[in-house]
């Protein structure tokens, strides 16, 4: 076997000699202004490009499970989606922050490029019941999220409150700047909810959804296939 | 009233082992809430202050890493597997990295090849300084240890900008790297952050490394000789304080180190202060490559491999066979070996922590006939990782 030269430093220059006087030289540092941050004074910023929340553009997004396939914390379900009483042609994902790692695979993985993240970060709450439910939640269009991250620059979530009604299913995010935004979760999964899972929507709009959900149905059943055979 | 020998003859047919009650002796039940384990305990017999026998006793963080990692995509398990390595999630991800890659056949760009040697040596320096932290700590020299912390915040900053994550980077990825460096603003400030950190070495020399205590405490305690060291497979800077010369960025060189100048220090004491002067040598030496490093400066191109199997990863799937791949990580010899049988997830990952051999046996023995006081300060001097060891 060939002889591997290290190019060893010598002993000299490795080994210190202790001395009784040495420490006494970092005194110095007493005259010296600290680096320590003034919390909750002072603060600092998150970098460009931080990895922390998600953003969607629900236009964009075609529903293709790629994001809930590649989560390592299986952090993402599919929702099927009703807004204004039009039922979304693709479900969304809905992401638990309790359970993602925020390592934004699945916006590296999003084909149209529809999930993306911001910078704010704080996961924290009070411990409310009412509060805890917030961290599970489809995410909203990226302008909007930045526009709050602008106005309040303190890195927190964008939705004060998530009201769902359980009998009509409808969900209302009440977001920081007043706003309200209003849908209908209507079932999970990558395949479209049977009929008695939306009982809001009437006879005639069912006969308008139905040959939409033909086309849909064919993506996801392949997903499920591919899902089984793993 | 059953005798002690019939108990103990009892517990060993259950597969349990009772320890015999002798005169003047007590079991301390070492961590893991102490401070200085870790995650990790001991089980200390004492006679007085004195250490008669120590077990290592294991298993607090076992997370299934490895068995996690079969049941998932190619990708996702670097989210999974830098866990096993806290203070310098790099190192796993690089090695398994390097496996994929080697299994995949890519030769991963130039570009993609310095950012990893860069990263892969911005975490050894933030790792030593972490190390340096809790052995100040430990020493009771508290000031050079919150020096140590503040500089590693430095480099924290510098990885958020570079990776988007301050701990758990999640940047290395098979095929190369997941973002580009977001400029030459990056480039110059770490080129600040090493400079700055080289001129506060003679702050910490003055404060811990030539200081008398530290030396009166670190002299003699922990004593590991070559053949046992090389017997138990010890790695890294323990081996290499015991009087081998071994280093794997020479032994079997990757990325771009063998452009790279650098020393191997090596000493034949093979007490906790030979390893802490190993350590600290090697930090300088790493700030050196780092400046090297920023002297070449990173080479154009594409900082990812250009496959169109990479469009989609939950699907990607890797072609049968194995790899090995190892770099030298703080704590010694890092590998990884990955196995795939052509599917879209890993057959097996086996991962080989440097801890597996100082934490766990060697640990066991250097203890003996150490003072209780010694025993966090001989841990902290052989850099003990849990993870590595309950992967």
């Amino acid at each position: 076997m060939e002889e591997i030269t290290f190019k060893v430093a010598p002993e000299s220059k490795v080994k210190k000699k202790p001395s009784f006087l040495k420490p006494w030289l970092s005194l110095k540092y007493l005259f010296k202004k600290p680096v320590t941050i003034k919390i909750p004074y002072e603060s600092i910023e998150p970098a460009e490009g931080y990895r922390g929340f998600h953003t969607l553009d629900w236009n964009k997004c075609v529903g293709c499970n790629f994001c809930g396939q590649i989560c390592p914390a299986r952090a993402i379900e599919m929702t099927w989606i009703e807004v204004d009483g039009k039922m979304e042609k693709r479900p969304h994902p809905k992401i638990d922050y309790g359970r993602c790692t925020f390592c934004q695979f699945c916006v590296e993985v999003c084909p149209p490029g529809a999930l993306g993240f911001v910078e704010s970060y704080m996961l924290t709450t009070e411990w409310n019941e009412e509060e805890l439910q917030l961290f599970d939640w489809v995410p909203i269009h990226p302008d909007k999220f930045k526009e709050i991250q602008e106005t309040y620059r303190d890195w927190r979530f964008p939705v004060e409150k998530i009201k769902f009604d359980k009998e009509t299913k409808e969900v209302t995010y009440y977001l920081r700047n007043g706003e309200e935004f209003k849908f209908k979760i209507l079932g999970y999964g990558i395949r479209p909810p049977k009929p008695p899972a939306k009982p809001t929507v009437k006879a005639e709009e069912k006969a308008q959804a139905k040959p939409e959900e033909k086309t849909q149905t064919k993506k996801p059943e392949l997903d499920a296939e591919s899902e089984k055979a793993d | 009233m059953v005798s002690q020998q019939e108990l103990i003859r009892e517990a060993r047919e259950n597969g349990m082992e009772l320890l015999p009650l002798e005169k003047d002796t007590y079991e301390l039940f070492f961590g893991p809430q102490h401070m200085a384990t870790e995650n990790y305990s001991l089980i200390l017999k004492m006679d007085g202050h004195r250490v008669v026998k120590a077990i290592a006793n294991v298993g607090f963080l076992h997370r299934g890493f490895e068995k996690l990692a079969e049941y998932r995509p190619w990708h996702t398990n670097i989210a999974l597997l830098l866990r096993i390595c806290v203070p310098e999630p790099d190192v796993p991800e690089a090695i398994y990295s390097m496996a994929v890659d080697e299994i995949m056949g890519w030769e991963v760009p130039d570009r993609a090849q310095w950012i990893r040697t860069t990263v892969l040596e911005m975490a050894r320096v933030s790792a030593y300084l972490f190390w340096i932290m809790g052995l100040s700590f430990k020493l009771g020299v508290y000031t050079a240890g919150q020096w140590a912390a503040a500089y590693r915040e430095r480099l924290m900053a510098l990885f958020e900008q570079l990776t988007g994550g301050r701990v758990y980077h999640i940047y290395t990825i098979p095929g190369g790297v997941r973002r580009d460096i977001p400029g030459d603003r990056w480039l110059r400030e770490l080129k600040d952050t090493v400079e700055y950190i080289k001129a506060k070495l003679k702050d910490f020399d003055n404060l811990l490394f030539e200081n008398y205590i530290a030396h009166r405490r670190l002299e003699g305690i922990g004593v590991m000789d070559k053949k046992f060291a090389l017997a138990e497979g010890v790695t890294g800077p323990n081996l290499r304080a015991t009087g081998v010369a071994y280093d794997v960025r020479r032994a079997d060189p990757y990325l771009l180190y063998p452009e790279l100048d650098f020393e191997v220090p090596v000493l034949k004491e093979g007490d906790a202060l030979a390893r802490a002067m190993i350590r600290r040598f090697e930090l300088e030496q790493d700030l050196y490559i780092l400046e090297q490093l920023l002297e070449m400066g990173p080479p154009s191109g594409p900082y990812k491999v250009q496959d169109p199997r990479l469009k989609n990863l939950p699907r990607l799937k890797v072609p049968a066979g194995d790899a090995f791949a190892h770099v030298e990580a703080t704590k010694g010899d890092f590998g990884a070996y990955v196995v795939s049988d052509g599917k879209n997830k890993p057959y097996r990952v086996q991962i080989r922590g440097p801890s597996i051999s100082h934490g766990v046996r060697v640990i066991e023995q250097l203890l003996v006939g150490a003072r209780l006081a010694d025993v966090p300060v001989i841990l902290m001097s052989l850099d003990n990782c849990p993870p590595d060891i309950d992967r």
